[in-house]
Order: C-alpha cells, then structure tokens, then sequence
C-alpha cells in the first residue's frame, strides 16, 4: 500500500513535470515560429518593395535615355537584311 | 506505523513477536483492544477494536482522496494550460481596425511589373491624449513641409475620439525622420499602399485604387470584380499570382514616346494609339496622352486626361470608308474595278456632298479608297440604303457598347433617325461616333480574313493569344477582307493614295486616313480636326492593326500648313511601327524573305 502510493507521487510528480517541460517547450517553439514567421514576413515585404524598385530603375524610359547616351538607339529597318545565302553548306566565305 | 507497532507489542511482552511480523493486522488488532480495555472498560473488546481499525481506515483514505484531489486540480491545471497556450494579452485597439486589400501585382505580357502592393507606414494619433495640436502640426512640416496644418488641425479636434489618420503611406525612411521628431500621442501603423513603378506608362490601362487599395479604375477595379483581391487586417501583402496584361511595355513606352512626339510636332492637344493582335484582339499597347499617373490622385479629375481611346467617342472620318467599302464588297453589288461615276452633283435630303479634290471623272472603287472620295463612297452607302448599313455596322459591333476587362467602352453615339443623309455620312465617318478602340476591334475583322475581333487586355484571356480555342465568329467574307487589304496596302504604297506617308521600309504597311472635323457647339468649328489613320502590318498576312489618332493639330511648316491626317497621323503611325516592328519581332522576318 505505502509503496504504491509512493511510487503513485512520484509518478505524479514525474508527469507534472514532464508535461511542464513540454509545454514550456512548445511555448518556445511557438515564440520561435512566431519570430521566423515575422522575418520571413519582413523578407516578404522588402521582396515586394525591391520588385518595385527594380521595375522602377528599369522603366523603359529610363533606360531608354542610358542608352542612348551610350549611342544607341531603337533598330531601324536598314539594320536588318536577309542572309545573303540562306544553305550553310553553299557559304560563299569557305572555310 | 510498524514502529509504533512495535513499541505496543514491546509493551505487552505477553503478545508473540512473530505474531506482529506476520501479520500486522492482528498485531493492531491486539494492540487496540488493550489500549480499549483501559479506556472503555465497558464495552466488548471485540466491537471496540472494530470501530477503532474502520476509524483509521476512514482517516487514510480520507488523506489519500485529499492528496489525490490537490494532484488532480495541479495535473487539470497543467493541462488546462498546455491545451490554451499562452493567453496573449490583446491591446485594446484604439481604432477601428481598417479594412484595407491585398491586390496581386499586375505584370505586362513578359512578366514585367506594372502594379504591385508594398507596405508602407501611416502616422496615427489619439485626439485625446494630444496636448499641443501645433507641435504635432510644426513637428510634422518640418519632414512634409507640404501638409496642410488646417487638414491635421480638423483631424485632431474632435477630442473625445481616440483616432485619428494624419498622414497615410510614408516611406521607411520618412517615418523614421518623423520618429525622430518624437511626437507624443502618435505611433505608425503599417498599411499596404498600390506603388505604380512605371509612372504614367500605361497608367489609363491599370486605373487606379483609393486610400484603402480597393480599385476603382481600369485593370484595378477588374481584379475588385473578378475578387482576386482578399480584404486584410493588416499589412499581409497577396500570395496570389500575378495578372498577366497583354500589354508589352516597351510597345506601349514606343507608342507613348512617339504620341507625345507627334503632340509637339503638330501642336495637337491630345493623341491616342493602340496596336492590337488582329486575330486574336490581344492590345499590345493602348495609350491616350495626356498620361495618366495611376499613383496621383489629383489627376484623376482632370478632364484632359482622360482616356480618348475607351471614354470618349468621336467621329472619326474618312477611316470609316474603309467599313463602306468592306459592305458593299461585301454585299456583291460591286467589286474593287466596279466604277463608279462620282462626277455627277450629288444632292441627299437637301444637302450636297462634295469632296475636297473633285477627281474629275469616274473612279474604281479601288480608287475611290485611295482618293477618299466623299462622293464615292456616299453612293456606295445609298447603294446599300440605311438597313443593310445599320445591320453591317451591327455585325461588326460598331453600334453596341463594349466593354474591355478595363471597364465599359463609351457607348457609340448613334443618330437619332438613320435615313439617307445619315447613311451618308456615317458613309466618311460623320455622324456616328465610336469610341477609337471601338473602330480599331472592327477594323481588325475587316484585314484577318473576316473574323469578329473581342479586344482583351489579358494576355491569358479566353480569345487571347490562342486562337482556335474558341469558335471563330466570320463578320465578312475572306474574299473582302482580301480585297481591303489590298486597298490599305496600295493606300500607303503605290504612292497615289492618301497614306503615303505612312510607309515604313522594309514592312509592307496597309493604312486608310481620316481627318474629321470636330463637331462643336453650333455646329463644325472650323479647322478644328480630329486627323486618324488606321493601318494594318504587315500586310502579307496581317497581324496587327493600329489606330493613331491626334486631336485638334495644328498645321505647321513640316505638314506645310495642313491639318489632314495624310501629313501628321500617317508619318506618327509611319514611326510608331518602324519603332515597334523590331519589338514584335517583325522586321527581321520580313526581309529575311
């Protein structure tokens, strides 16, 4: 009988523990997830402000006045002709 | 226990000793019954040592049901609290929380962003907490020196509120500086704010959002009625994907560049361009100058900007002749060498018609086209008579309203009696007015070979960029269409017709002019134009239509003084295609023949 109980309080004992360290465990792998969920929630935001910077710097118009301080301009018709000989094989340069 | 055993059996030396060893019931047994013949010398011993051990019983299992109930009520309790977790405490919020939208971005044909939600800080302040009303408003003009004190005045005077908005989406950095100034009542609440990275590029496409990100214009409000946007609580941004535009953006930043271009060269007051998918009506670009600047809310009101090619409708003259003449080639009565006596006075209901360069003796109707012959084409229309044109008209949906995924079209203005004089007119594109890109999904079915064109601005739409997926509606034969093509071509390169200017080397480019004077109060004012051209390329198979319009030019010393769409529409349509040919990836293609 005395034995009984005594292990029946360790036991107890034991579980109230046991089930204290679990629960405060979990409550920090929840603040844990808590806080990788606000990083990736500020990686997200920075993702979404950085897409808009980029689409900025890469308006057309933009770019358009780069390129043409570095002398180029859109492609006009005479810059484009047809292959003098279409078959590879009757290359008039030879090898 | 079995101590004070025992001592009892060592009192009563009497009692064996193994007696107590091996059983210890009987040992208390005896124990009791000598402790109750002292005590109550008158009772039987027997009952006396058996109230006594049901006593001692009661006693331990009163003591083990209390023990067992204050370990329950801790393992209830330990349970209770790693079932609910930890109680967050919540902070009364001081505001209703606002609703605002998460909206997915908007990205062009290539994927290239055109609208997208980022998050953004607004500075908010409890009325009734604020002391100094000028601290807050002098703290706050010294980051935005463009506040108005009187707007933050009003929104901190009502102070038995605990809320109040007084500046909405500010950067990081902004709020950062205003965090420094250290302004007591207040605190930062990050919203989501609509960013439009391209400025006014395409900004009459994408529309517009107001202060909560809800859309009320264009593309915007489309994904509000499609209910691609999710009402948040806060600054989660979407984790939809992205709506894909038919739009290309360097299309749609040439055609821009080069509208604004043709602005300043003719003096015009305004312009319009869209180049669409003929076959599928896929809008490659669509633009109205003055832009747009989605991100701007004071533009938005501002009836110069408006967007000329979906919410106004215009009488858009001559490039109507084009639609004459697809009916009556269409009807069979003529065909393109018919001719056709346009020398003789032609008088309707009283009015004459006349035309500006009388050819002098009978035209084809090939010629009429590249003449643009008022004359010619009134009689064709007569020929046809006001039905046959409503019902054509009709079929190529020139006389119901359309809508885009961008909202409604403006509905066409149709005459109030249509009888001989309107059949005229509307013959050269007076008296019926149409929204531009109206004309252009029209003008599309009359150069594809035939078929109903539907203008989309989503490049995965039902009709877009996949035809044969859906049932092709024929609005004319594909001999006309043929016949008109060849007519737009010879139009622009024969060097006879109207739209010689608008040749570009190395594409074959089919176009039909239109200078339509601009109805005022009163009647026409004078020498105020509307000058179109609506072109097709290239024109061996034609895959594109465009329709240029400039409002109210100007003649200058380069048009030699005219306003005539023939020398400011085409040369600007001229340069917007060969700008945009490389980018559809058609040059290459068509002298590699």
């Amino acid at each position: 009988m005395q034995v009984l109980t005594t292990i029946a309080v360790l036991a107890t004992l034991l579980s109230a523990f046991a089930l204290y360290a679990v629960n405060y465990e979990t409550r920090g792998l929840a603040e844990d997830v808590r806080k990788r969920e606000q990083i990736i929630d500020r990686a997200h935001r920075d993702i979404a402000i950085l897409k808009a910077e980029r689409a900025h710097l890469a308006r057309p118009e933009r770019i358009g006045e780069h390129a043409r301080r570095l002398g180029l301009m859109p492609a006009t018709a005479d810059q484009f002709t047809a292959y003098p000989n279409p078959d590879p094989l009757q290359s008039p340069s030879g090898r | 226990m079995a101590v004070s055993n025992r001592t009892g059996v060592n009192a009563h030396p009497r009692q064996p000793v193994i007696d107590v060893i091996i059983t210890p019931g009987l040992a208390e047994e005896t124990l009791s019954r000598t402790r109750a013949h002292g005590r109550h010398a008158h009772d039987t011993p027997e009952l006396t040592a058996l109230a006594e051990r049901r006593a001692s019983r009661i006693r331990a299992l009163l003591a083990i049901a209390v023990m067992g109930l204050a370990f329950l009520s801790v393992g209830g309790q330990l349970i209770r609290v790693a079932m609910k977790g930890q109680s967050q405490q919540q902070i009364a919020m001081s505001a209703p929380i606002a609703t605002a939208f998460a909206r997915p971005d908007i990205v062009d044909r290539n994927g290239r962003l055109l609208a997208g939600d980022i998050v953004m800080q607004s500075l908010i302040a409890d009325p009734s907490a604020v002391l100094d009303v000028d601290e807050i408003v002098a703290k706050l003009r010294k980051v935005f020196p463009e506040v108005n004190p009187d707007r933050i005045r009003e929104a901190l005077a009502d102070r038995s509120k605990k809320f109040a908005w007084l500046r909405r989406g500010m950067s990081d950095a902004e709020a950062e500086l205003i965090n420094h100034q250290g302004l007591p009542a207040t605190d930062f609440r990050p919203e989501l704010r609509r960013s439009y990275p391209l400025g006014r590029t395409a900004g009459h496409v994408l529309g517009f959002v107001d202060i909560d990100n809800k859309g009320l214009a264009g593309i915007e409000a489309y994904l509000d009625s499609r209910e691609k946007v999710e009402p948040v609580h806060g600054p989660s941004l979407s984790a939809r994907p992205p709506l894909r535009l038919s739009i290309d953006i360097a299309v749609q930043y040439a055609i821009e560049e080069e509208l604004a271009d043709s602005m300043r060269r003719y003096q015009a007051k305004a312009a319009s361009g869209i180049v669409m998918d003929a076959n599928t009506g896929a809008i490659l670009a669509a633009a109205s100058l003055p832009a747009l600047d989605p991100g701007n809310v004071d533009e938005r009101f501002e009836k110069t900007r408006i967007d000329r090619l979906t919410s106004g409708t215009y009488e858009l003259g001559s490039i109507f002749k084009t639609i004459t003449l697809a009916m009556s080639l269409d009807s069979g009565k003529v065909r393109p060498d018919s001719v056709i006596d346009v020398t003789k006075q032609l008088e309707v209901d009283g009015y004459p018609i006349r035309d500006l360069h009388p050819p002098g003796r009978p035209l084809t109707v090939g010629e009429i086209f590249l003449k643009s012959s008022n004359v010619g084409a009134a009689l064709l229309a007569l020929a046809e008579g006001p039905d046959n044109q409503n019902a054509f008209l009709t079929r190529l949906g020139l006389t119901t309203p359309m809508a885009t995924e961008a909202g409604a079209v403006a509905a066409p203005s149709l005459p109030a009696r249509w009888g001989d004089i309107e059949t005229v007119t509307i013959a050269y594109g007076h008296g019926l007015a149409v929204a531009p890109i109206q004309f252009a999904a029209a003008g599309a079915a009359l150069v594809n070979g035939g078929y109903k064109v539907t203008p989309t601005f989503l490049r995965d739409s039902r009709n877009a960029d996949q035809p044969g997926t859906t049932v092709r509606h024929r609005v004319i034969r594909p001999e006309t269409s043929r016949a008109i093509g060849e007519m737009m071509l010879a139009n622009v390169a024969s060097g006879a017709g109207t739209g010689t200017r608008a040749r570009v080397p190395g594409i074959s480019v089919g176009g039909k002019t239109g200078t339509a004077e601009i109805a005022g109060a009163g009647g026409y004012r004078d020498r105020s134009v509307i000058s179109s051209f609506f072109a097709a390329f290239p024109m061996e198979n034609p895959r594109y239509v465009s329709l240029v319009s400039l409002y109210e030019p100007k003649g200058t010393t380069e048009t030699g003084g005219e306003i005539t769409a023939g020398r400011n529409a085409a040369p600007a349509t001229s340069r917007i295609i060969a700008r945009i040919a490389p980018l559809l990836g058609l040059l290459a293609e068509q002298n590699a023949d």
